[in-house]
């Protein structure tokens, strides 16, 4: 295949891939976009395959398949309640084979200048990318080295802040945010480095600034992920997203693609967006959430009166039954206790019973962003009743129920009402409005930021504790 | 142990008790040995029996009773003879009318027992269950409709029968406390249409929610009714006059008034007047639930029912809820056994008289030989004032603020642009053409994925995160193009990164494919 055919392939994908992007705007549309992206993909490795330069065929389509393989199997076994690990799982993929890309880049550029320089070797032997370097000026291989560097640097640091993910997500490395003995002068100093590095590198060209460079940028990947508390994981894994996608584009200018840069930048903006919504859905600056810890309280804490009133699942059938409009509000809880299908077949049974139940998702709720609609989704809950914060929060006060199921401060009211709050001025669910408001907790404690929750005391609460999966499961039993 | 004991109401046609068997139940879960006068739930329907059977001893006189119980609960407030009975240590739980009863407050302290008003119980959302005036206003705003109901000659609910249309019948009701609403629900689901009117704006929501017409009053210096405790405060005279005026304009539509405006410790105010009434239809009713203040409507005699000239029917009752002795004694009862089971935080039948606490401080009147009424202001309050309105804006101004907010944005993505172009400007002068070619199709990148993402809906952000993640491994190419190189460690990272990519690629499609096929319409 010529290079002018590759390149046609090349646009068609990148036109495949906007669109396949564009039609996740509705959920029908989403399912045919989701082929645009697979034709968009196999189009290009194909034309890659077939275009000039690439060999090793019988290396390639073996690894390839294999991949797939593995690929295709941890796909289908996945629970939706593991989708942030895999998401952070396969953030690291990308961060790892970008590494890899730049080094051999780096290598082939030596081994060109080797070839030129030193044996008078025929370039093109060396495939088509030594070919294309074989031509370039020194101004330009300055400006590889930079653009390589600048891949390295993100894809490292991509891929052990997302193993690190991968880890608090998973409950295998503590969710706490954790930072060294000298916290961000750390990552200040491995940052002054690599640029030290940069310096260096873009003068010699040699091997061992890459490598400093590249553990400095590893340490820093795994230091802010540690600092980062479990309930900003829908920040960290969408800002991981972005950094995968500049990851690529960098390494397209390396290499002089236009389809890597295209989808690269595609993808970066794309992780850019969503840390952008989530960061505004808790009324935090990026770099607040990035640094870790919430801002300190400007002053006390407004006293909480009353007391929290236990309830039992009698009591709570007998308002549902009561009930015409009942509100639910899933969070992190129901995905720890899996209790999606037990709530999809309460709503199936009150609503045959003819009464309105809609459920009521804030953009941070759960580990990553849309995470409570996957998992509403894989319980079978339509999503038309499935509805967003903007949607729903005018409606609370025309709603006789609302059911609260493991979540915490995406209704804590502190945020509207005591300016001293943390939390102050986050956007929340307004739960309280309604007539009725019961929460499944599991005890006493207060949520993710240590934050009290007066919603918890008031007068229309009631405290339903125990399981969020065993206590919906109690109440479907009285509830036929 | 303990004794709370009820003796037979002395007033004349009261026909409540304080206890009922039901309450005999739970007190004895407090702690308390329940003693009930002979007879004294006889009225309502509460027989010697039932209160046996409940658990309680039944003594016959009342002095037996005064005498043996540590706690009286009354509903009345203690007649004269009565509070002679009052003794040391003793706690009296009654209706008491402070203002009206100094004599009684007098004795009770000089005889040193507690004397604690149900009347007086603060109405804040904790004190809610023990608020006697809440339940009592409730049944007398029922039992309005219905001696309306009776004393007026057609059907509430509107009609077309096949002896001819009946229209439904026309309410209005002045003043929507607890008895309003309850009148405006009684109404309402006989069918009637129903108005109401009620000086504090912020009632607005509550009567809409009854689902009666709420009266608005136009006027500009709107001053908040709102007093303390969720009543009315006074008004001056000019919203008085206006208020009036429209009163006017409904007296010859309605054909029902009920009437329940009071101002704590005060006459209750003359809203229908003499020619409001006149110029009402004939058959008409009005019932005045302020009657026992000397009543909302000029003409209302206390306790009495009468027909003006022109066939207008005025009920001036004030028994209404001793008219429905069964359920006013239950609720009240429940009220009482609300109060005392503050009265005893540990359930053991030992009174804690906590001075400290809000609602038992508000409604103690004489305690350890000392008068306490009046209380202290209680510190919350019942309603929450309306937020003042922000005036609404004219169109000019609104042009203005959208024009301000255009240039704004304008202005704003001008600078935008400008920073860019100057970026890029900058770029192109240092760096070669071949880098350039590359930067304006990653750039136009950016721009296109920032138009399309803002798109997505949010609900799809997790397939969102996996499509792309699937499409971000197309550094897949970056390996494959160089796969063919010759060094051997080019080859393996190469190779690793093939594999890992196309794991990639291949979990990151599938997945989402799966995770879209969930989302399901109803």
């Amino acid at each position: 295949m010529s290079i002018g055919l590759t390149t046609a392939a090349y646009v068609v994908a990148a036109v495949l891939f906007i669109l396949s992007l564009g039609g996740l705007s509705g959920q029908e549309s989403a399912k045919r976009a989701v082929w645009y992206g697979i034709v968009g993909m196999a189009l290009a490795v194909l034309a890659t395959l077939m275009g000039p330069g690439s060999g090793l065929w019988y290396l390639s389509i073996p690894l390839i398949i294999g991949g797939g393989v593995i690929g295709y199997m941890v796909a289908q076994r996945v629970q939706m309640t593991e989708m942030p690990q895999l998401v952070a799982a396969m953030h690291s993929l990308v961060g790892l084979a970008a590494v890899f890309v730049a080094f051999i880049a780096h290598f082939e550029i030596d081994n060109v200048r080797y070839a030129q320089e030193v044996s008078g070797e025929d370039v093109k032997s060396l495939g088509a990318f030594a070919a294309l370097i074989a031509k370039k000026s020194a101004v330009e291989i300055n400006i590889l080295r930079v653009e390589l560097y600048l891949g390295l640097f993100i894809g490292a640091i991509t891929f052990t802040g997302s193993v690190i993910a991968f880890g608090k997500l998973a409950g295998k490395v503590t969710s706490a945010a954790e930072k060294l003995p000298g916290g961000h002068a750390l990552n200040a100093g491995a940052a002054i480095i690599s640029l030290i590095c940069l310096i260096w590198y873009f003068n010699t060209g040699g091997l061992l600034p890459l490598i400093i460079m590249t553990i400095m940028a590893l340490f820093i990947g795994y230091h802010l992920i540690m600092g980062i508390g479990g309930a900003d994981m829908p920040v960290v894994v969408s800002m991981l997203n972005s950094y995968s996608g500049w990851a690529a584009a960098a390494i397209g200018f390396s290499l002089g693609n236009d389809l890597l840069i295209v989808v690269g930048a595609l993808v970066g903006s794309s992780g850019a967006i969503l840390s952008y919504i989530m960061c505004k859905a808790m009324n935090r600056s990026f770099i607040s959430v990035i640094l870790g810890g919430f801002g300190g309280a400007s002053g006390p804490a407004m006293e909480i009166e009353g007391e929290q009133i236990a309830i039992d699942a009698d009591g709570v059938a007998t308002a549902l039954d009561e009930a015409d409009s009942i509100v639910i509000v899933p969070g992190y809880g129901m995905a720890v206790a899996q209790a999606q299908a037990s709530i999809s077949e309460l709503t199936r049974r009150l609503r045959a019973k003819g009464k309105e139940v809609r459920f009521a998702i804030h953009p941070v709720a759960g580990r990553l962003p849309g995470h409570m609609n996957v998992l509403l989704a894989e319980a079978k809950v339509p999503y038309d009743i499935v509805m967003e914060m903007d949607e729903i929060n005018d409606d609370f006060p025309d709603t006789d129920v609302c059911i609260i199921v493991g979540s915490n401060d995406i209704v804590n009211p502190a945020a509207q009402e005591d300016p001293n709050s943390p939390i102050a001025g986050m956007p929340v669910l307004e739960v309280w409005k309604a007539k009725q408001v019961f929460v499944s907790k599991r005890g006493q404690g207060t949520g993710y930021s240590g934050i009290e929750n007066p919603l918890f005391f008031k007068e229309n609460t009631r405290m339903f504790y125990g399981d969020a999966k065993q206590s919906v499961d109690m109440l479907l039993q009285k509830i036929s | 142990m303990t004794i709370i004991g009820t003796p037979k109401e002395t007033a004349k046609d009261e026909n409540r008790v304080a206890m009922t068997p039901q309450s005999v139940k739970e007190l004895q879960k407090l702690g308390y040995d329940c003693i009930i006068q002979s007879g004294a739930g006889a009225a309502a329907r509460f027989s010697d029996a039932d209160y046996k059977e409940a658990g309680a001893t039944v003594v016959k006189t009342a002095k037996d009773l005064w005498d043996k119980a540590d706690v009286v609960a009354k509903v009345r407030p203690p007649s004269a003879t009565e509070s002679k009975k009052m003794r040391d240590g003793q706690t009296v739980i009654s209706f008491v009318y402070p203002t009206d009863n100094e004599k009684l407050m007098k004795s009770a302290a000089e005889a040193g027992s507690t004397l604690i008003a149900m009347d007086m119980v603060p109405r804040i959302s904790r004190a809610q269950k023990m608020d006697a005036l809440s339940s009592m206003a409730n049944i007398a705003g029922y039992r309005a409709v219905v001696e309306a109901s009776n004393n007026f000659g057609r059907f509430f609910t509107g009609q077309i029968t096949a002896a001819g249309k009946v229209p439904p019948a026309k309410i209005m009701v002045v003043g929507a406390g607890v008895a309003g609403l309850a009148a405006i629900g009684a109404a309402q689901s006989m069918g009637a249409i129903v108005r109401a009117f009620d000086v504090r704006p912020e009632v607005a929501e509550q009567i809409e929610s009854m689902g009666a017409e709420f009266l608005f009053l136009d006027f500009d210096d709107n001053q908040d009714g709102a007093g303390t405790g969720g009543y009315a405060a006074p008004s001056s005279p000019e919203f008085r006059e206006k208020q009036l005026e429209l009163f006017r304009e409904q007296a010859p539509d309605v054909d029902i008034v009920i009437t329940t405006a009071l101002i704590p410790g005060r006459d209750a105010p003359k809203l229908w007047l003499k020619d409001m009434v006149e110029a009402m239809k004939p058959g008409s009713v009005v019932v005045d639930l302020a009657a026992e203040r000397g009543g909302n409507c000029d003409l209302t005699v206390k306790d009495e029912k009468i027909e003006t000239e022109n066939g207008v029917t005025i009920i001036g009752y004030t028994d209404f809820p001793s008219r429905m002795a069964t359920q006013s004694s239950t609720l009240y009862a429940t009220n009482i056994r609300h109060m005392m089971s503050d009265l005893t935080p540990e359930k053991d039948g030992v009174i804690v008289h906590d001075m400290e606490d809000d609602v038992i401080r508000g409604a103690t009147v004489a305690h350890k030989k000392e008068i306490t009424f009046p209380p202290p202001k209680p510190k919350i309050a019942a309603i929450a004032a309306a937020k003042p309105k922000e005036p609404e804006k004219t169109p000019e101004e609104l042009a203005a603020e959208e024009a301000a907010a255009f240039k704004k944005a304008t202005k704003q993505q001008v600078g935008l642009l400008l920073a860019g172009g100057l970026l890029v400007l900058g770029v192109g002068t240092v760096a070669p053409a071949s880098f350039m070619q590359h930067f304006i199709v990653f750039v136009l990148a950016v721009f296109v994925g920032f138009q399309v993402i803002w798109n997505v809906s949010h609900s799809l952000h997790t397939p969102l995160m996996a499509v792309t993640n699937a499409i971000s491994s197309i550094i897949i190419l970056g390996a494959l193009m160089q796969i063919g190189s010759g060094s051997f460690l080019v080859i393996l990272l190469a190779a690793l990164s093939v594999f890992m990519a196309s794991l990639n690629i291949f979990g990151g499609f599938l997945v989402t494919r799966r995770m879209l096929a969930m989302f399901q319409k109803s």
